[in-house]
């Protein structure tokens, strides 16, 4: 009897392991290349093209995005100090309406795109933190993105997106960073729901150039 | 005009500052350093006159809604970007030897030469800088560098945050540093006396670089809480990662 218990326990331990050792084996580019290429399927799509597909299109690629993007270290980063102070329900919202955010800003932009190739450029790996450079072919001019990941239990997450040098999180840190000052925390949280509110009421794609053109094609 | 060229030629080389003093600063994403709060503000020059800026930022917006916006939209709308693309070209060729003499300026010998080679290819290969075989054949990537970077260089620092009517973000330093690149040295280079017809010619230049971008503005609108604080941080991030992006400077990972 005392055998099978420590093989029961032996064998628990190992499952729990096996995820972080299978994880250990996939570098931060190859666990990211699958999710893109994927995000990338689902923009080509012609029947989920268009501003009338952008809730089918969207909730498509957020399936994706979920499972290699870690929102809730962004919004660690994001917040700074003040996500010390919030209770697990307070955070666990905060997150869910950054990755609204989120969704709008880096999926917007990668609509925007419409699909166009995107290369992988560079890795660069630092103890459990890795950037991964990505260029997005756009009529000729070549658009700079990279992932900053962090090594978890799930393999290579993101926390971070740099487009053109510019970490949308740092981005959204400074201009949170004079809200809390003066509204303290519950004014952003106001802020940050009618933000997402607006973004969902408008029910439109993204107007960069590119799909504007594209949706002048689709007609 | 000519024996200035030559003053600042000489400067450059008794001068010899540091070599690529600019690019070991580079951003690392990987440190959290970068996202606690304040670290780098040391680093970057404050906002002491926001009022003003913010008031020239709503001028530029307005602005934007009735004059960049719809102008850029015809435009546009009337050239194809394969033809648009070629005219960003020309420009970004013509105003090499800005480039070069800032790259010989900062001590950035490798870079100047790199300058100097895409002129030659684009100038010839290309067509009067047309096309840019340079990138796409040889793959010889733009090299950018600015005045403002080169006083930099020399340990002048940015005095404070500007945010300039009809032009946008900059710093006192940097948006100096422009007036001298764009009003002194392009004019040379392109034979024009007349201040009108150069002011056209930028004109033309913006509306043309702004073709490739237009909407994002909007988007920017919609996603920010404060396209004021938003702009102000992309303009700093952008212009540290550029001035790290060139391909001869010492990457990252060499630590």
């Amino acid at each position: 009897m005392p055998a099978r218990v420590f093989f029961a326990l032996l064998l628990l331990v190992l499952l729990h392991l096996a995820p972080a050792i299978l994880a250990e084996a996939v570098g931060p580019t190859e666990a990211l290349r699958p999710t893109i290429d994927r995000i990338l399927e689902v923009l080509r799509d012609e029947q989920l093209k268009g501003d009338a597909n952008l809730r089918a299109r969207r909730e498509k690629i957020m399936e994706f995005v979920k499972k290699r993007f870690e929102f809730e270290e962004m919004s660690k980063r994001v917040l700074g100090r003040e996500w010390r102070a919030l209770n697990e329900d307070e955070r666990r919202n905060f997150v869910e309406l950054f990755s609204k955010l989120l969704e709008y800003a880096y999926i917007g932009k990668l609509e925007g795109y419409s699909g166009e190739n995107i290369d992988f450029t560079s890795e660069r790996i630092k103890g459990d933190r890795a950037e991964v450079g990505s260029v997005i072919d756009h009529h000729g001019s070549a658009i700079p993105v990279s992932y900053i990941m962090i090594n978890m239990d799930s393999g290579w997450m993101v926390y971070d997106i740099v487009i053109e040098g510019v970490s949308l999180v740092r981005n959204y840190m400074e201009q949170f960073k004079p809200i809390l000052r003066k509204d303290k925390y519950a004014g952003l949280l106001k802020q940050l729901e009618d933000k997402v509110r607006e973004l969902e009421g408008q029910n439109v794609g993204i107007k960069s150039d590119a799909s504007l053109l594209s949706d002048k094609k689709d007609s | 005009m000519r024996i200035i060229f030559f003053f600042v030629i000489v400067l450059a080389l008794l001068a010899a500052p540091p070599a690529g003093q600019a690019a070991n600063d580079a951003i690392d994403f990987l440190n959290d350093d970068f996202y606690t709060d304040g670290q780098d503000d040391g680093e970057r020059p404050r906002d002491l006159i926001e009022p003003f800026n913010r008031v020239m930022f709503s001028f530029n917006d307005t602005l934007y809604d009735y004059l960049f916006q719809p102008v850029t939209s015809v435009y546009q709308a009337a050239v194809p970007a394969d033809l648009r693309g070629c005219a960003a070209n020309f420009f970004l060729n013509l105003e090499a030897p800005i480039r070069f003499v800032n790259t010989l300026l900062q001590g950035r010998f490798a870079d100047a030469g790199t300058v100097l080679l895409r002129f030659v290819v684009n100038t010839t290969f290309g067509v009067w800088g047309l096309g840019d075989p340079a990138a796409s054949e040889f793959s010889i990537m733009p090299v950018d560098a600015s005045m403002g970077e080169t006083l930099g260089a020399w340990g002048i620092g940015d005095g404070f945050y500007l945010y300039v009517p009809f032009y946008g973000p900059s710093t006192l330093r940097d948006f100096s540093g422009q007036l001298v690149d764009g009003l002194v040295m392009a004019p040379y280079y392109m034979n024009i006396d007349d201040p009108w017809i150069s002011l056209e010619i930028y004109s033309y230049k913006e509306t043309n670089k702004m073709s490739f971008h237009l909407g994002e503005y909007e988007d920017l609108r919609v996603l920010t809480f404060d396209p004021y604080v938003s702009i102000r941080d992309a303009y700093f991030q952008y212009r540290k990662s550029s001035r790290n992006r060139s391909p001869q400077s010492p990457s990252p990972e060499q630590e």
